[in-house]
C-alpha cells in the first residue's frame, strides 16, 4: 500500500508518519452542525489541498486543528501531540513546529515585515540580535520578496506582497507543518502561479508538510499531492486529483467540472 | 531511525500521478522523520593543513541550537580574514553533521562563502557524508549569495528632528483641514435646514440615543460630585468670613455657568468622539465609504450631518440634567452640614443667582456639541488603511475635541466679562 496515494482519510499506518490525525471531529455551533465524526490523516511531507463550498466549514476545521477552535468533541494530533489535550508542556513546543499563513496575511500592523518574522525567534530561540536579523531577512528572501521589503509596514505592501511576508513570518523557526488559508485568493493568475511554485521550492527545500486550504484549481493541480473534500459534515473523498475528480459526485462534481474546472484541469 | 518514512515512498510510481512527491528527491524525504528528541549542541572542530583549513562540524544546526555556536563562528571567520586564507581553502565536513534547517545552513554557508561575496557548494568546499545536508546546502545556495542585509538602525537626533518637523507641520495642517472640514459641514447643514427631508433622521435619533440620552447617568453623576464638592470648598474658607450662605451663590454660579457644560463637554468628547472616530475609520477601512460616494450617497449627509445633529439637539438636554445634578450635589452637602435648609437654599439661587447664569451655560452647550462632532467625524474620515491609524485619529480627535472644548470656554469667559454679563 502506498500511503502516498491513500484514497481512504484514516490510514493505517506508524504514527510516526502520521504529520496531521484528525479522530471523530464534532464542530457546531449551537444547534448547527459543522463537522460530524471527522476523520483524516496527513502524511509527514505531503501537500494536501482542501476543498469545499462556502460555508462547508474548511475554515473552522484549520482553527481546531491550530488549538484556536475547541472542537465539541473528537481528537487533533498534530505531530504526535494531542492538541487538545491536558498536556500543556506538550503544546508549548507546537509553536515552533508549525506555521501558519493566515488568509490576509495577519501581520501585526505595528512591525515593519523584518520585525513580523523576528517575532517568533524573539519567543522561541536565543539567537542575538544581528544573527536573528539575518534569519529574518534570508526568510524574507526565501519567500520570494525583495530584499527592500524587509523595511516596510505591512500596509506599505500590495496583497501579493503581504503573502508573501505572511509565508516569511510562517516559515521563521523551520516548521515541520506549514498552514495555508487561501494562499492564493485575491491574486492574479501570475503572482498566484508564482505562489504555487513557490510552495513547491519550500517544500522541496525545507521537507514540510503543508496543508492548503484553496478554492484555487491550479492549486490543487500544482502544489497538492493529495486532495481532500469536506462536503455533508465529514471528509467526502480523498485522494490524488484525478482520483478525487473521477469519484466526485455533488458539489464536487460542479466544482471540477464546470467552465473553470475545465479550463484549469483541461 | 532515517528508514521510517523510505521504504514507502521509493515506490510512488503508481498511477494517480498529480503528486510532486514523486521528484521528491532523497534529502527532503529523509527530513521528513520525527527529530531526535535529545537535541545536540553544535559544535566545530578546526583544522589548519598546509594552508587548507578544514571545518568539521557536529551536532544539531538548527534555529534553536545555533546561538551555542555564533561565538565560535565569529571567531572563526576572523581567523579567515586576519591569516588571509583564500575562500577557495576552506572547506566543512559534514560527516558527523545531525540535523540541519535553514538557518544552520545559514551559518554553514557563512563558513563556506569565507568572506567572499560568492557561495560555492561542492566536492570541494563540502567534504563527507549526510543524509539530506548536501542537498539542503544546494538548495540554499541562491537565497545567500550576495550576502544578507539587515536594515541599519536610524539615527536617533534625525529621527529627533524630523519628528518635531512632521510635529509642527501636522498642527498647521490639522489645524487648516479642520477649518475647512467646519466650512463643509456648516454648508452641508444649511442644505439639511433648508431641505429636512433630506436628513437621514434614523440614524440621527440612534446617535442621539447612543451618544446622548445614554450618557445621562453619568453625566449626572459627575456634576452631582462636582456641586457637593464646590459646597465642601465653598463653605470651609466663607466660614472664616461668616458668611456660609454664599455657598448657594457659589455652587449655583459655577455649576450653571462652567461645570455642567464642561463636564458634559468632556464626557461626549471621550465618550463619543471615541465612538465617532471609530465608527466612521473602520467604515473608511472597509471601504463601505468608497461605495457609499459610488453609489450616489453623500458620505457628509449619511455620516456627518446626523452626528452633528444629532449631538446639537441632545447637548443642551445633557446640560441641563447635569445642572440640576450638581445643584442637587450643592443642596445635599449644604443642608447636611452647613444648616442651610432646603428652602433657603432654593431662595437664595432664585435671588441671587437667577436665570442669567443659567442661559450663559446653556449657550455654549450646542457650540460645544458641534466643535466635538466635527473633530470626531473627521478624524474618523482622516483614517487610512491600517490599525495604526485607526488608534492615532481616535487618540486625536478624544484630545482635540477636549482642547478646543476648554480653550473655546476660555473665549467665551473673556466675551462674556467684557460684555459684563
Amino acid at each position: 500500500m502506498n500511503y502516498v496515494d491513500a484514497v481512504t482519510p484514516i490510514l493505517d499506518c506508524p504514527a510516526d508518519q502520521v504529520a496531521i490525525r484528525l479522530r471523530n471531529i464534532t464542530n457546531k455551533f449551537g444547534d448547527f452542525i459543522i463537522h460530524k465524526d471527522l476523520d483524516l490523516d496527513v502524511l509527514r511531507g505531503e501537500t494536501i489541498g482542501f476543498v469545499g463550498g462556502s460555508g462547508a466549514g474548511k475554515s473552522v476545521l484549520l482553527r481546531t486543528i491550530i488549538g484556536l477552535n475547541r472542537p465539541f468533541a473528537g481528537k487533533v494530533d498534530v505531530l504526535g501531540i494531542d492538541v487538545w489535550g491536558e498536556n500543556e508542556a506538550e503544546q508549548e513546543k507546537l509553536a515552533s513546529k508549525w506555521g501558519v499563513m493566515f488568509q490576509d496575511g495577519a501581520l501585526f500592523s505595528s512591525l515593519t515585515v523584518l520585525e513580523n518574522v523576528m517575532v517568533p525567534l524573539k519567543e522561541h530561540t536565543n539567537l542575538s540580535p544581528k544573527l536573528m536579523g539575518e534569519i529574518a531577512a534570508l526568510k524574507v528572501l526565501m519567500a520570494g520578496l525583495p530584499k527592500e521589503a524587509g523595511d516596510k509596514l505591512p500596509s506599505e505592501l500590495s496583497g501579493g506582497m503581504r503573502k508573501r511576508a505572511a509565508l516569511a513570518r510562517a516559515l521563521a523557526l523551520d516548521p515541520d507543518i506549514l498552514f495555508l488559508d487561501e494562499p492564493t485568493a485575491g491574486l492574479d493568475p501570475i503572482t498566484a502561479g508564482r505562489f504555487d511554485d513557490l510552495i513547491n521550492d519550500l517544500k522541496q527545500a525545507l521537507g514540510l508538510t503543508v496543508f492548503i486550504i484553496t478554492h484555487d484549481l491550479d492549486t490543487l493541480r500544482d502544489a497538492c499531492d493529495r486532495v481532500a473534500a469536506l462536503a455533508n459534515q465529514r471528509v467526502s473523498a480523498i485522494g490524488p486529483l484525478d482520483y478525487v475528480r473521477e469519484q466526485a459526485t455533488g458539489w464536487l462534481e460542479e466544482y471540477f467540472s464546470g467552465p473553470r474546472g475545465r479550463a484549469a484541469l483541461g | 531511525m532515517a528508514v521510517a518514512c523510505n521504504s514507502q515512498s521509493v515506490k510512488l510510481e503508481k498511477n494517480y500521478g498529480c503528486g510532486k512527491t514523486k521528484i521528491m528527491n532523497e534529502a527532503v524525504k529523509t527530513n521528513l522523520v520525527p527529530m531526535v528528541a535529545q537535541e545536540f549542541a553544535p559544535q566545530l572542530r578546526v583544522r589548519e593543513l598546509e594552508g587548507q583549513l578544514e571545518v568539521g562540524v557536529k551536532g544539531d544546526w538548527t534555529v534553536h541550537t545555533i546561538h551555542l555556536i555564533e561565538n565560535d563562528l565569529n571567531g572563526l571567520l576572523e581567523v579567515i580574514k586576519t591569516k588571509n586564507i583564500a575562500p577557495e581553502n576552506v572547506s566543512i565536513h559534514i560527516n558527523h553533521l545531525n540535523d540541519l534547517d535553514s538557518a544552520g545552513a545559514y551559518m554553514l554557508c557563512e563558513i563556506i562563502k569565507a568572506g567572499r561575496e560568492d557561495l560555492v557548494v561542492n566536492e570541494e568546499t563540502v567534504f563527507g557524508e549526510h543524509p539530506f545536508a548536501r542537498d539542503f546546502l544546494k538548495q540554499m545556495e541562491r537565497f545567500v549569495e550576495g550576502g544578507i542585509e539587515i536594515p541599519k538602525p536610524v539615527d536617533a537626533v534625525a529621527k529627533f528632528k524630523q519628528h518635531v518637523v512632521d510635529g509642527i507641520d501636522d498642527f498647521f495642517r490639522e489645524s487648516v483641514e479642520t477649518l475647512s472640514f467646519v466650512g463643509q459641514t456648516v454648508s452641508s447643514l444649511v442644505l439639511a435646514f433648508t431641505n429636512p427631508k433630506r436628513v437621514r433622521w434614523l440614524p440621527t435619533i440612534s446617535v442621539a440615543e447612543s451618544a446622548g440620552l445614554d450618557a445621562i447617568p453619568i453625566v449626572m453623576m459627575l456634576t452631582f460630585f462636582i456641586g457637593a464638592v464646590v459646597a465642601f470648598m465653598g463653605a470651609q474658607t466663607l466660614e472664616a468670613f461668616g458668611g456660609t450662605v454664599f455657598t448657594v451663590d457659589l455652587v449655583g454660579i459655577s455649576v450653571l455657568r462652567e461645570f455642567a457644560v464642561i463636564i458634559t463637554a468632556i464626557i461626549l468628547a471621550g465618550r463619543s468622539d471615541s465612538a465617532f472616530t471609530a465608527q466612521i475609520g473602520s467604515m473608511k477601512m472597509t471601504q463601505e465609504i468608497d461605495a457609499m460616494s459610488i453609489i450616489g450617497l453623500d458620505p457628509m449627509e449619511m455620516l456627518v450631518i446626523p452626528r452633528v445633529l444629532a449631538l446639537l439637539i441632545m447637548t443642551p438636554i445633557m446640560v441641563f440634567f447635569a445642572m440640576i445634578a450638581g445643584l442637587v450635589g450643592g443642596a445635599f452637602v449644604s443642608v447636611l452640614t452647613l444648616d442651610i435648609s432646603f428652602t433657603l437654599y432654593l431662595n437664595r439661587l432664585q435671588e441671587y443667582v437667577g436665570d442669567k447664569h443659567f442661559w450663559v451655560g446653556m449657550s455654549k452647550a450646542p457650540v460645544f456639541a458641534f466643535i466635538i462632532a466635527i473633530i470626531g467625524c473627521r478624524q474618523g474620515l482622516e483614517v487610512e488603511n491600517d490599525v495604526i491609524s485607526l488608534g492615532k485619529h481616535t487618540t486625536a480627535a478624544v484630545v482635540q475635541a477636549i482642547f478646543m472644548v476648554i480653550l473655546v470656554d476660555a473665549i467665551f469667559a473673556l466675551i462674556y466679562n467684557e460684555l459684563e454679563i
